[in-house]
């Protein structure tokens, strides 16, 4: 009886442990189900992203961005650093050039002596500002640009650090910034694509640019930059072919697309539709570019603010101009390339060039965007991959020096779109070399200005090969202190 | 089902609350609460005043549980057990659905985190009271104890739920509120009274008042400020370093003197900057904000402090309905949501020869919507700006480059969200603008480029209407003059066997060329217009120049011209080319395409043909004899890098290949030092000879001069065409 008493205990307690423990099980597993990433990790709201449709209401709705490729010398041409000149050929205190790793270039160099720029530097405006005087057209619209002198990158090469500015990764492949854009915002105007490409060259130092910069990466290949030519056909392949003319082409499209209509119902693949879709918007272009492309309208004051190089095929002026025509047209990002900003040597000679050769186009799309109205919701930018060391490359002579590329901070400067006009933000050290206030890193730069596009950077996500990626990889803030 | 069961069941389900509370506790941060589960949430303010009522009477009872007459009360018994069952279970419904409500936006802060943990507390406390009051421990000390905390942890979490949801000072507020002076916009603020005072009235005046008066100091007005405390005047004007008022502030928190004493809430860095900068710039009592230059750090800090909360537009119409705008939507006509879940639209017009005023027309179903409407370049006239007039929420029009006049402006009138007013490049004149600007209340924005608004005219309305920007934007005949850039060739190919007719051409309309064929500097007086009608015959350096009116003149441009009679039929390197400089071979020097400077990288070496190890040598084959009497090699000369011309030209010639002889040699100069790079055709003329096979030998500089970065080493030779005449 006893062991009656107990078995029944027993199997009492075992049928309530069991039936608790069930329950406890249960209400956990029912807990679990509202904590969708509890066994995968990284939040994100997958509901958040509609491609195409911004986040919030944006500030900027397009961004042309003047790319100064080669990284210009921020010491003569923002970063005014007079002490540079007073410690002219001393050292630099190793304490102030820490371990940063240098390039191939001058880490065999076995001295680096400081030098001041060769040229001086003036305030403007009423954010009174300091730019050289290898800019003065610049100089003359500080008030409208907000100067970033603190911006830092991780990579000390030319490749890798464009890529990385780009693309958010050093190495290639991911899609750039003007192709996350276009998956986030999508056409403003149908008939041209979102993301447009100009390359120019200037006599100094030059360094290449890919099209791997202007990729579409894993996002669906509508997003990819286009590249303008400066010969007669300025995109490549769009113009009919002699004797054949618009209504045979029009047929001809028609005939296409109903074929892989046909094609679309066999196998259902949305890249035939997609085909079809990129057929109709070249056909739209043939009309579309020429209009566009036409500078023989321009006013003469155009001709005269860009600068008479702006009527010159493939000029960094021509590209300024054109990039504002596109945009005006509803082209969401215009990349422009400007070549031959790398003065390892013959730094005074080269840098006097380039900047002669950008200086006045660059100002003068400013002017132009403020004049139409347009500067408040186009976010211009202007700026290198990195910046140049504060000490000389190669020998020091009396009227002759370089720079060697210099990853801690550079300056850049950025206007409209919402960016706060006539302001210096951050600060470097007296030597130029660290940032003493308020850096911003490469991916604070990209969140800030998806931020402007009202874009969520940690929103804006593509999920390819099992991994969520993101224009600013796992990291970056919006620069709060930088929008007006 | 018998009451028995009903209370099992309850059991089980407060165990099962309990541990769902506890995952949601743990992972709070990574919950995502479904839309439909939001509802749940919503209804926590609802819900709490079940546990709350339930578990406050359960507690009250609990106290007297153990009195003798209640102990052998079944009724009492029973129901206590049943309420505190009830209390626990509405408690943990509650928590969790105050959960929920959390994750959604808006819930932040400290109070709601001790809400959170309070709230928690008291569902945990009364479900352990239930488990454990029939045990044996449970005295009536423990049962009044516990019930007597269990109360006071549902008062203070009930009490910041509250705070949660109306804010803190709730019920104080309208009594404080009266109190409160109205905010000053930065235009009128003054520097002591707003700004720094202000600073004083929160961090300080709760010591230093009428009342309290601490170090007999008051700071609660001006003439207090000035007359200091028992340890002397607040400040030295000029010299914040002097001043002891930061002085005090500075001192290390833990020093007796420092201010405001160590527990209480401290001045902010902004702070700080601004009491030492007011101080700096001479304690002024009665300077205005806006007196001080826009540069100015006090000014600049300062006006943070003035600028209203970000304004985000919030629009009171319902969104469009998206079929509508998918329909009205087309190649031509985009209309985009301004985002997501906004009710704005945005439309823009593409395609001149698409638009018509229909087009317009159309969008009335989204009248409402639109906010921003670009009609950029369309041929858009004033009888369209009435369908304009219809989009009564419109924030931003562009209707730069359309017909439209001051008529149709008129239209507008009465829209009066419009704060931008794109209108460059149409006939809009300033006396078209007044009656505009004043039916527009909302506008802040007028581009005015290329309009018939004068500059003068800009600063007229400027000076009248403080609140509108207008942008005048760059007038060419104000500017200061530029250099035009100069002449360029157009013909196709400056290398020639006919006669040419030389093309120079301009990219600017109504430029004047003016060139010279003799090597001198070409001058806007005396050196002959280009009509277009030269016609060379012999290879010829050309140098032009672009003049026009308004315009400073460009600097001189060369052209060179060469002349190559023969073609050689074929060609034969007797050596081998530099491995990056192999351009097209052999066919190189005679394939009409010139190289260009920059020949170092291999990019741009495709036209410049080059060697350094060996000499430069081939022979050309015509099946025809020639009658030929000079030759020449363009070539590259860029010092610095080490590519110079040859040492020594040998020109060979004979009826067979085995029978050359040597014609001439030709010594070209060598550079004495680095000079920028330059493209030369070296080359010489000697007595015809009549040949089948020329031979060449070009030399490269065996050993860099001295005065060479690379001295002693071998130099380049690059040669992109050779002329035989």
């Amino acid at each position: 009886m006893e062991k009656l008493i107990e078995e029944h205990g027993l199997t009492f307690n075992r049928r309530r442990f069991l039936s608790r423990l069930s329950l406890g099980l249960g209400s956990a597993a029912l807990g679990s189900l509202l904590i969708p990433d509890l066994f995968s990790g990284g939040a994100f709201d997958e509901d958040g992203l509609t491609p195409g449709i911004p986040h919030f209401a944006p500030k900027a709705k397009r961004v042309i961005y003047l790319f100064q490729n080669g990284a210009p010398s921020q010491q003569e041409l923002f970063d005014y650093k007079p002490k540079l000149r007073d410690m002219q050929g001393q050292e630099i205190p190793p304490s102030v050039r820490g371990s940063q790793r240098l390039t191939g270039m001058t880490a065999g160099q076995s001295s680096f002596p400081l030098v001041g720029s060769f040229v001086d530097f003036k305030q403007y405006g009423q954010s009174r500002a300091w730019v050289s005087d290898l800019m003065p057209y610049t100089a003359g619209i500080v008030d409208d640009l907000c100067i970033v002198k603190s911006l830092y990158t991780e990579a000390i090469n030319h490749d890798p650090a464009l890529t990385f500015l780009q693309t958010g990764s050093q190495q290639g492949n991911r899609p750039s910034m003007g192709a996350w854009l276009s998956y986030g915002l999508g056409n403003e105007n149908k008939n041209l694509p979102t993301f447009m490409v100009l390359l120019s060259r200037g006599i100094g130092n030059g360094q290449g640019v890919y099209s791997k910069l202007w990729t579409n990466g894993f996002l669906d290949s509508i997003h990819q930059g286009v590249q303008f030519s400066k010969g007669e056909d300025p995109v490549l392949y769009l113009r009919d072919p002699d004797g054949m003319d618009r209504k045979d082409r029009r047929d001809m499209l028609d005939n296409v697309a109903q074929l892989n209509e046909l094609a679309y119902q066999e196998f259902g693949d949305p890249e035939i539709m997609a085909k079809v879709q990129q057929y109709e918007m070249a056909y739209r272009m043939q009309t579309a570019i020429p209009e566009v492309m036409d500078l023989s309208k321009e006013p003469d004051d155009i001709v005269k603010l860009y600068g008479p190089d702006c009527l010159v095929p493939g000029t960094f002026a021509a590209n300024c101009l054109l990039a504002r025509k596109l945009s005006e047209n509803g082209v969401r990002f215009v990349q422009l390339y400007h070549q031959g900003w790398d003065q390892h040597g013959n730094l005074p000679f080269e840098i006097a060039k380039q900047a002669k050769d950008v200086d006045q186009a660059s100002a003068a799309l400013v002017t132009d965007l403020k004049q139409r109205g347009l500067l408040d919701e186009t976010l211009v930018i202007w700026g290198g991959e990195f910046g140049r060391t504060s000490y000389t490359q190669g020998k020091l002579t009396a009227d002759n020096y370089g720079r060697d590329h210099h990853p801690r901070c550079f300056t850049i400067w950025m206007a409209g779109g919402g960016i706060k006009p006539g302001i210096v933000y951050g600060e470097t050290d007296e030597l130029g070399y660290n940032i003493s206030e308020n850096p911003v890193h490469v991916h604070d730069f990209q969140a800030t200005v998806l931020h402007q596009l009202g874009l969520n950077h940690e929103k804006l996500i593509y999920k390819h090969l099992g991994r969520r990626y993101r224009l600013t990889d796992v990291s970056g803030k919006v620069v709060n202190d930088l929008i007006s | 089902m018998t009451s028995r069961k009903i209370i099992k069941l309850a059991e089980q389900l407060l165990f099962a609350t309990a541990v769902f509370t506890l995952v949601l506790l743990a992972f709070t941060d990574k919950v995502v609460v479904p839309v439909w589960l939001q509802a749940v949430g919503r209804m926590h303010p609802l819900l709490l005043h079940f546990p709350l009522v339930l578990l406050l009477l359960a507690m009250g009872l609990e106290i007297f549980r153990f009195k003798p007459a209640n102990l052998t009360n079944e009724f009492y018994q029973g129901f206590l057990n049943s309420l505190w069952l009830t209390g626990a279970l509405s408690a943990g419904i509650t928590v969790v659905m105050g959960l929920f409500l959390s994750r959604e936006e808006g819930y932040t802060g400290s109070a709601l985190q001790w809400h959170k943990w309070s709230g928690a507390a008291v569902f945990f406390l009364s479900a352990l009271l239930y488990w454990a009051r029939n045990r044996a421990w449970y005295t009536a000390t423990v049962a009044r104890t516990s019930a007597v905390v269990g109360a006071c942890l549902l008062v203070a979490s009930g009490h910041l739920g509250a705070t949660v949801t109306h804010g803190n000072n709730f019920v104080w507020e309208p009594v404080a509120k009266l109190a409160k002076p109205e905010p000053v916009p930065l235009e009128q603020a003054v520097v002591f009274d707003h700004v720094i005072q202000p600073i004083f009235e929160q961090k300080c005046v709760s010591c230093h008042n009428a009342e309290k008066l601490k170090g007999e100091l008051r700071l609660t007005d001006a003439e207090s400020v000035r007359r200091g405390g028992k340890s002397g005047k607040l400040f030295v004007a000029g010299k914040p370093e002097m001043s002891l008022l930061l002085k005090r502030i500075h001192l290390p928190e833990e020093e007796k003197k420092h201010m405001p004493p160590k527990g209480k809430s401290q001045l902010t860095d902004n702070e700080i900057a601004l009491l030492s900068l007011w101080v700096k710039g001479n304690a002024d009592f009665n300077k205005k904000v806006v007196d001080l230059p826009p540069s100015d750090t006090l000014r600049r800090i300062a006006a943070a402090l003035f600028k209203p909360a970000e304004q985000v537009d919030e629009y009171d119409f319902a969104a469009a309905d998206e079929e509508t705008v998918q329909k009205l939507s087309n190649n031509y006509r985009t209309i985009l949501p301004l985002a997501k879940d906004s009710p704005a639209l945005a439309v823009y017009f593409f395609n001149q020869k698409q638009y018509a005023p229909e087009k317009l027309k159309e969008l009335s179903d989204i009248r409402q919507q639109v906010v921003s409407l670009n009609l950029n370049k369309m041929p858009v006239s004033d009888a369209d700006l009435k369908s304009v007039s219809q989009f009564e929420n419109l924030r931003k029009l562009d209707v730069n480059f359309t017909n439209i006049t001051g008529a149709g402006l008129k239209t507008l009138a009465g829209l009066k969200h419009l704060t931008e007013l794109a209108l460059s490049g149409t006939r809009i004149t300033s006396s078209d603008l007044q009656e505009p600007i004043r039916t527009l209340p909302s506008l802040k924005m007028v581009a005015l480029w290329q309009t018939g608004v004068k500059p003068a005219d800009i600063q007229q309305l400027q000076k009248a209407y403080k609140h509108i920007t207008f942008i005048g934007g760059f007038r060419g005949d104000e500017a200061e003059p530029i250099k035009l850039n100069p002449p360029q060739v157009k013909n196709s190919s400056t290398i020639f066997s006919q006669p040419l007719a030389m093309q120079l051409g301009h990219p600017i309309k109504g430029v004047q060329i003016r060139y010279t064929t003799d090597g001198t500097e070409p001058d806007s007086l005396k050196s002959p217009v280009f009509t277009g009608n030269t016609i060379l015959t012999e290879s010829a350096s050309i140098k032009a120049r672009a003049y026009k009116e308004g315009w400073y003149g460009s600097s001189a441009a060369t052209f060179n011209f060469y002349k190559t009679t023969y073609k050689p039929d074929s060609v034969n390197l007797l050596l081998p080319l530099n491995r990056v400089h192999q351009a097209d071979g052999a066919k190189t020097f005679f394939d009409g395409k010139l190289g260009v400077l920059n020949a170092n990288s291999p990019a741009w070496a495709n036209n410049w043909a080059g060697v350094r190890n060996n000499d430069l040598a081939f022979v050309s084959e015509f099946k025809q004899p020639i009658s030929v009497k000079s030759v020449a090699l363009r070539t590259m000369v860029e010092s610095e890098t080490g590519i110079f011309p040859p040492t020594i030209i040998e020109i060979w010639g004979g009826a067979s290949r085995e029978q050359m002889k040597l014609i001439t040699t030709f010594k070209p100069a060598q550079p004495q030092k680095v000079y920028p790079p330059e493209l030369n055709a070296y080359g010489t003329t000697f007595k015809p000879q009549t040949i089948s096979y020329l031979k060449i030998v070009a030399k490269p500089v065996e050993q860099l001069p001295e005065w060479h970065n690379n001295k002693g080493k071998r130099g380049f030779l690059l040669v992109d065409e050779v002329f035989i005449n």
